[in-house]
């Protein structure tokens, strides 16, 4: 436990010294949310309607930034090894990689989330529950974004082969965290936006489960 | 090499499964063009003779990948990398048929060849995710990490077979719901058009089985070829 801490910590603490990936990806959300604002009219009924899928996909696309950071340094610096090394189990390395990108993703989403609310006239007032849409469905696709990065970090090409893969992969996830945005933002009871809530949960704890079991058999050689 | 037998050609029961599903494939479409037409859809419904069965296979040759790439992870065998290999090839093809035969349908039914429905969708998508299966073999060169990487995509996007079969029950839209439901066991279908669909699918098991068979084998000798490349090369090395 102890060891996955400090990995997402020290990875934490090289990004935002560098912060250049922290900006671009933010930057990246900004103009993204700005272009879609642009080209889908002043009008405020249809900003409005098309705001959660905005963001998720605006979320799915910046995250596959960051995602090929999580080992891009390792394998510049050739510390991936030394990673592999350390005695037991390898399941760490990879919870280690996935909190380092929750803890990035997470500030980051939750700053789209204003932006978007900013240019698409979108209600706060549940914004706790906005959140939690946010952390589940963050949570379901970084678990399978991270597993790929590692999967193909030392391959060329890895930045154009990872959306590929992922998106088809974890669009499930994004199809649910859609609704139960939609359904926030049109003001449903929270009893009819609770069944998505459930399927990212199920998702989130299967592709987990998965990508943790897969890992270390993966990154062995 | 560790295997001591080296095939040249497939074996019998590749061509005795072949065979008999060639043999028996003109059968099933005469049972499925003089099958009793249905109350709503009329002659239509015999689309569903070559939907069901091509669409059963998708899923089964996609779960025979999830299996054999699950061993392959275990075993470390690259004889089990080739069947997934094999499978989901074949389940791709299939998987395409099905989303074809399935647009045929729908144009005269729905008025639509297609229209984002959630089974429409899950299954769009489980084509995408075996599409990026092969994208994903074609770009990686060392074979080892090729074959594990791949059996890691095999082994995820199983995940969303589940959620297609499932989706008409879960969203129950536009699309039919299961004539055969396998999670209750009930047979919503007239018997005579039960038979007729269970021969079609038979047929095609049978035919998928020996592509199964005939893509492993051919798997197998570009293996060869390609192990035998890399030794050339190094053969060359060493002489330079």
């Amino acid at each position: 436990m102890r060891k996955v801490f400090l990995l997402a910590l020290r990875d934490l603490r090289l990004e935002v010294r560098d912060r250049a990936g922290l900006l671009s990806v933010l930057a990246f959300f900004a103009v993204m949310l700005f272009i879609m604002a642009l080209a889908l009219g002043p009008d405020e009924g249809p900003l409005r309607q098309a705001a959660p899928g905005v963001l998720w996909v605006a979320l799915a696309f910046g995250s596959t930034l960051l995602a090929t950071r999580a080992f891009a340094l390792e394998v510049e610096e050739g510390t991936l090894d030394d990673l592999l090394l350390t005695p037991g189990s390898k399941e760490w390395i990879y919870f280690g990689k996935l909190l380092f990108q929750m803890l990035l993703l997470l500030p980051l989403a939750a700053l789209a989330l204003l932006m978007a609310a900013g240019l698409f006239y979108l209600p706060l007032e549940r914004g706790l529950y906005l959140f939690l849409t946010l952390a589940l469905g963050v949570l379901g696709y970084t678990s399978v974004a991270t597993f790929y990065a590692g999967l193909l970090a030392r391959l060329r090409g890895r930045e154009v082969l990872l959306p590929l893969l992922l998106f088809s992969l974890v669009v499930p996830v994004v199809l649910a965290a859609v609704r139960a945005t939609t359904g926030l933002l049109e003001g449903l009871p929270l009893a009819e936006v609770a069944p998505w809530w459930q399927l990212l949960l199920v998702f989130d704890v299967v592709y987990l489960t998965a990508s943790a079991l897969l890992f270390p058999v993966i990154l062995e050689g | 090499m560790t295997e001591a037998r080296k095939p040249h050609r497939p074996d019998a029961l590749t061509w005795g499964l072949l065979g008999l599903g060639l043999f028996l494939l003109p059968a099933g479409l005469y049972v499925a063009l003089t099958a009793p037409p249905d109350v709503n859809q009329g002659f239509l419904v015999r689309i569903m003779y070559l939907h069901v069965p091509t669409a059963w296979l998708g899923y089964l040759a996609f779960f025979v990948t999830f299996l054999y790439s699950l061993l392959y992870l275990f075993r470390q065998n690259p004889k089990h990398d080739r069947v997934a290999l094999a499978s989901a090839e074949i389940g791709l093809v299939f998987m395409g048929l099905a989303l074809v035969t399935g647009m045929l349908w729908a144009r005269p039914t729905w008025g639509v060849y297609w229209t984002w429905e959630p089974r429409l969708t899950t299954t769009a998508i489980l084509f995408a995710v075996y599409v990026g299966y092969f994208l994903l073999r074609g770009a990686i060169e060392d074979p080892e990490l090729r074959r594990k990487a791949a059996a890691a995509v095999g082994i995820l996007g199983f995940i969303n077979v589940p959620i297609s079969y499932m989706s008409v029950k879960w969203w129950r839209s536009l699309h039919q719901t299961q004539s055969i439901d396998l999670t209750t066991g009930r047979i919503n279908m007239a018997p005579e058009m039960f038979q007729a669909l269970m021969f079609n699918l038979l047929i095609f098991t049978l035919l998928y089985l020996a592509f199964v068979r005939f893509r492993g084998f051919l798997a197998e000798r570009e293996a060869g070829g390609e192990e035998a490349e890399a030794l050339g090369l190094e053969a060359r090395k060493e002489e330079a």
